[in-house]
C-alpha cells in the first residue's frame, strides 16, 4: 500500500522521533511512503490572523498531495490534519470561495479534486493498517508496561469536522497500546489540552496547563505517557523539566509517541525509531523491553 | 482590566459586529448562555476566559472592546467549546474570527502571531530547521538521522498568501 505523508513543520523542523520512527515502522506494516515536494505550512497558525489565507494554504498542499497520484494521506499532527479537515469542509461548503482558491492554485498548475482520503496516525493504524494486522505483526509484547494514553484536541474536535475518534471518549490509541500486549488506563483527564496552542503568547501559562495534567499522570504510577501530536509531545516531553520548576513538582514520566511503542513491539532497533531524541526519562521502559 | 470594567463604559459598533459575524460559520443569535463552553474551557481557570461573555458581548456588538482587550488571544484553541455547545455558536470560531478582524484592523495583535506569519512568508514553515540535542547531549540534524531534505514552495505561494494577507478595500 501507498500513501502520501504530509508531516507539517512542527515534525520536518523539530520532532525528528516523530518522522524517524513512521518511516521506520510503516514498511514493517507494508506501506510505502510517498513524500510531497514544495509543501508550506498547514495554515494552522495563520488562520489566526486570516482564515482564507489558511484554507489556500491547506488546500495548496492537499493539490500537492493529489499531484502525487495517491488516494491515501497520512497526516501524523493533530494541528494539520484538522487544517486540511476544515479547508476540505468549506471548499465543499462554499461556492466563492472554492472558485478563488482555484484560481490561485492554477497559477502553480495545481487543482484540488477532493478525492485525497485524509488519515491521522491513529485511525491510519487502527482502521487502514487494522488492529488485526498490527497483532500478527508483534514480535516482542510490552507485558508488563502500564500507560496513559493522550490523543490531543485536533483530532477529537470539532467532530462535525473531524472523526478519528469519539470525541468525548476516545479509545482506538488505548486499543493501539493494548495489542502492542501493554495495559492501559482510562483517567478523568484525557481529554485535557496540553496547552500548546497559548505557549507562544501565554508561555508560563501554557506549561501549567499541562503541568496539570502531568500532575494527575504522576498520581496514576504509570509507566509512560504516550502521544501522536508533535505540539502535544513538545509540551509533555521536552518541557517536562521546565513544566516541574513552574508548577513545583519533580515529573520524571516518560513520554513517547506511539510509532515508537509499535517500533518496539515491531522488535525494531531502538537507533531508527529516534529514541535517543526523546528528552524524557524513558530509559525505564527501554530497560524493561530489553 | 476585566470584561466587566470593559462592558461599563462600552458603546455597541453594529459595522463591526457585521464583518466579526460575517467571518464565520456560527449560529450566534442561539446562544441562550447555557455557559457550558465556559463549565470546560481549558483558558477559564488561569486566564479567565469565559467564552459565553465573548458570545454575548459581539451579539451586544462590543467588538472594539474585545479586539483591543487581549482576552481573545488566551483562548488555548481545545475547541472543546464548539464540540459542546448544544446551540452551534461555536464560540472558538468566533474568537477566530475576531482574532482576524483585530488582524485586518491592525489592533491588538500579539507580536508573535505576526512573527510566525512573516517566518512562513520567508520559508514556507513556521521556523527554520532546529539541530536537537539527544538525551546523550549529541546533536542531530535532519541529515544525520537520514531524513531527506526539506523541500520548500516557490515565489507564487509568497505573493498567495502576501496578497491575502493584504485586508479588503470595502
Amino acid at each position: 500500500m501507498e500513501v502520501g505523508v504530509y508531516w507539517g513543520c512542527m515534525i520536518l523542523t523539530s520532532q525528528y522521533a516523530y518522522e524517524v520512527s513512521l518511516r521506520t515502522v510503516l514498511p514493517e506494516l507494508g506501506v510505502s511512503i510517498v513524500d510531497i515536494a514544495e509543501v508550506s505550512c498547514c495554515g494552522t497558525p495563520i488562520k489566526n490572523v486570516n482564515q482564507k489565507a489558511a484554507i489556500y494554504l491547506a488546500l495548496r498542499n492537499l493539490a500537492l498531495a493529489e499531484k502525487t497520484g495517491v488516494e491515501d494521506l497520512l497526516v501524523p499532527c493533530n494541528g494539520c490534519y484538522l487544517s486540511f479537515s476544515e479547508a476540505i469542509h468549506h471548499w465543499t461548503k462554499d461556492d466563492n470561495l472554492r472558485t478563488e482558491i482555484n484560481n490561485l492554485l492554477m497559477e502553480e498548475g495545481l487543482k484540488f479534486n477532493g478525492n485525497i482520503k485524509l488519515w491521522h496516525t491513529i485511525d491510519f493504524l487502527h482502521d487502514k493498517i487494522g488492529i488485526e494486522k498490527i497483532k500478527t505483526a508483534v514480535k516482542k509484547l510490552l507485558n508488563d508496561l502500564k500507560f496513559v494514553s493522550h490523543p490531543g484536541c485536533h483530532i477529537l474536535r470539532p467532530s462535525t469536522i473531524v472523526n478519528v475518534d469519539n470525541p468525548e471518549k476516545p479509545e482506538k490509541l488505548d486499543n493501539l497500546l493494548r495489542v502492542l500486549g501493554a495495559e492501559c488506563v482510562d483517567y478523568p483527564e484525557k481529554l485535557d489540552c496540553c496547552g500548546a496552542g497559548l505557549l507562544l503568547s501565554h508561555s508560563e501559562t501554557a506549561l501549567t496547563i499541562a503541568g496539570l495534567k502531568l500532575k494527575a499522570i504522576k498520581n496514576l504510577a504509570v509507566d509512560g505517557l504516550v502521544v501522536s501530536c508533535p505540539s502535544c509531545k513538545i509540551m509533555f516531553g521536552a518541557k517536562q523539566e521546565a513544566i516541574g520548576t513552574i508548577v513545583g513538582e519533580k515529573f520524571e514520566i516518560p513520554v513517547l509517541y506511539y510509532t515508537q511503542l509499535l517500533g518496539l513491539a515491531l522488535g525494531l532497533e531502538e537507533k531508527n525509531l529516534g529514541l535517543e531524541l526523546n528528552q524524557s526519562p524513558i530509559e525505564k521502559i527501554l530497560e524493561k523491553i530489553s | 482590566m476585566t470584561i466587566v470594567d470593559l462592558m461599563s463604559e462600552a458603546k455597541m459598533n453594529v459595522e463591526l459586529r457585521s464583518k466579526a459575524i460575517k467571518k464565520g460559520e456560527y449560529e450566534l443569535y442561539n446562544c441562550f448562555q447555557c455557559m457550558r463552553c465556559t463549565s470546560g474551557c481549558t483558558s477559564m481557570k488561569l486566564l479567565e476566559l469565559k467564552p459565553h461573555q465573548i458570545v454575548i458581548m459581539v451579539k451586544l456588538g462590543l467588538i472594539d472592546e474585545l479586539i483591543t482587550s487581549g482576552i481573545i488571544w488566551t483562548c488555548a484553541m481545545c475547541l472543546k467549546c464548539t464540540e459542546r455547545c448544544p446551540q452551534d455558536a461555536s464560540p472558538s470560531e468566533l474568537i477566530i474570527a475576531l482574532r482576524n478582524l483585530a488582524f485586518d484592523l491592525e489592533a491588538n495583535v500579539p507580536e508573535v502571531y505576526l512573527k510566525v506569519v512573516s517566518a512562513i512568508l520567508d520559508t514556507g514553515l513556521i521556523q527554520e530547521e532546529q539541530k536537537v540535542t539527544s538525551r546523550d547531549f549529541e546533536v542531530y540534524d535532519r541529515e544525520q538521522l537520514n531524513l531527506p531534505k526539506i523541500s520548500r514552495p516557490g515565489e507564487v505561494f509568497k505573493n498567495n498568501l502576501l496578497m491575502l494577507l493584504t485586508p479588503e478595500e470595502d
